[in-house]
């Protein structure tokens, strides 16, 4: 298998604890990457980063390597988590304060490592996009922006807002299908 | 939201997009989880979304991780549990009494699939089984000791990527719990608590014992 994640996962799901440690070994950079780009606050992503292997240990039964990488896998775990927990906390902050904590997507879009062919394909779909509807959708899977955050930091109302991201995604889906 | 531009067949596949992306507001958010845990072919949109987007994942960089091992594998994995010298005092009284309903309860009902799961550790002498029919949950203690005056074991519900919920403290060595719209692969857990349980509705203490509820 050239997928030493699901590997690791595989033996988890077994109850392999030396395969644990080794996954955290492993992938613990890369969730707190992903953590604290959507939560941006260190300690509360140190504690999501504690939820999300707990629960890698209890669900890893679930990961089904026909389906995806383990890599992959994982991420969409750390994402639903630190979502889940934006969505709930921005409920108590007014909007203000949670535009100001989100990091420019743009910013960051130079860091890309164009490495599996996986991302490559994403990108050139990408580029078949309006820029600005397809910084929003960067914007959205990166730093968990919700619709009403898109929709002020692009200055169009929510409903405008949701057109283009749905029209983006289906243009996305038909792109990357072929 | 509808839009005459997007064909109908589109609206579910969309909404799968959206959960994937993360940009629905709390409600929508927590509804489509609910979905996810019912609807099968909803769930296989969502992991083909997970699957189309992760090309996006190499634009999120690394950060330094701190070793959190410890802390996560005193969760997971607590010591054992000093066995309570009063061990042996039991509630039998009450026990047997929710025995005898139980089986009454079970008498009357007419059989349907039920789950099941072992709830245990490589590390904790503790160990349930737990039956999962018709919406009721029976959670019979097999070994080790129960919780004493110094500390509670709290059941707790993991379903899906939600917090865990308290199914509340268990003290007798079989408890019914109610346990309504279950799915397989819900998972079971029982916590360490402070006497009295967990004082803010999350588990606090390690966890003792898992288990996944497949069918029996």
């Amino acid at each position: 298998m050239d997928d030493p994640i699901a590997a690791l996962l595989i033996r988890i799901a077994a109850q392999d604890r030396a395969a644990f440690r080794e996954l955290y070994a492993l992938s613990s950079g890369k969730l707190m990457g992903v953590l604290l780009r959507i939560l941006t606050n260190r300690s509360e992503s140190e504690d999501a980063l504690q939820e999300v292997y707990t629960r890698v240990w209890l669900k890893a039964g679930r990961f089904d390597a026909t389906k995806g990488r383990g890599m992959t896998w994982l991420i969409a775990l750390s994402r639903n988590l630190a979502i889940d927990r934006l969505r709930q906390r921005s409920t108590d902050v007014n909007d203000d304060d949670a535009m100001a904590a989100v990091p420019d997507p743009a910013a960051r879009a130079e860091t890309r490592l164009i490495a599996t062919g996986e991302a490559r394909r994403i990108n050139d779909c990408f580029d078949t996009l309006e820029p600005d509807r397809a910084q929003a959708l960067r914007g959205a899977y990166l730093a968990g922006l919700s619709y009403t955050d898109l929709a002020l930091r692009h200055g169009v109302n929510l409903n405008t807002m949701r057109t283009w991201l749905r029209r983006g995604l289906l243009s996305l889906k038909e792109c990357m299908g072929s | 939201m509808t839009d005459p531009m997007i064909p109908p067949r589109d609206q579910d596949d969309l909404l799968a997009a959206e959960y994937v992306l993360g940009v629905l507001a709390l409600p929508e958010r927590l509804a489509t989880q609910t979905r996810l845990r019912n609807d099968a072919v909803f769930a296989a949109r969502v992991t083909a979304w997970e699957q189309r987007l992760s090309g996006l994942n190499d634009d999120c960089a690394e950060a330094p991780a701190p070793n959190l091992l410890p802390q996560i594998e005193a969760r997971l994995f607590p010591t054992p549990v000093r066995r309570s010298r009063l061990g042996s005092l039991w509630a039998w009284g009450t026990s047997a009494a929710a025995a005898v309903a139980v089986v009454a309860y079970l008498a009357l009902t007419p059989a349907t699939p039920s789950l099941i799961a072992t709830l245990a550790a490589d590390t904790a002498p503790l160990r349930f089984e737990a039956v999962l029919t018709n919406g009721r949950l029976i959670l019979t203690r097999t070994a080790g000791a129960p919780a004493d005056a110094t500390f509670a074991h709290e059941l707790w519900l993991i379903v899906g990527d939600t917090p865990p919920i308290s199914l509340g403290l268990i003290d007798e060595v079989r408890e019914t719990i109610s346990l309504p719209g279950v799915a397989p692969g819900a998972v079971l857990a029982v916590s360490q608590e402070q006497p009295g349980g967990s004082p803010d509705g999350r588990p606090n203490g390690p966890i003792l014992v898992t288990g996944v509820l497949n069918a029996a």
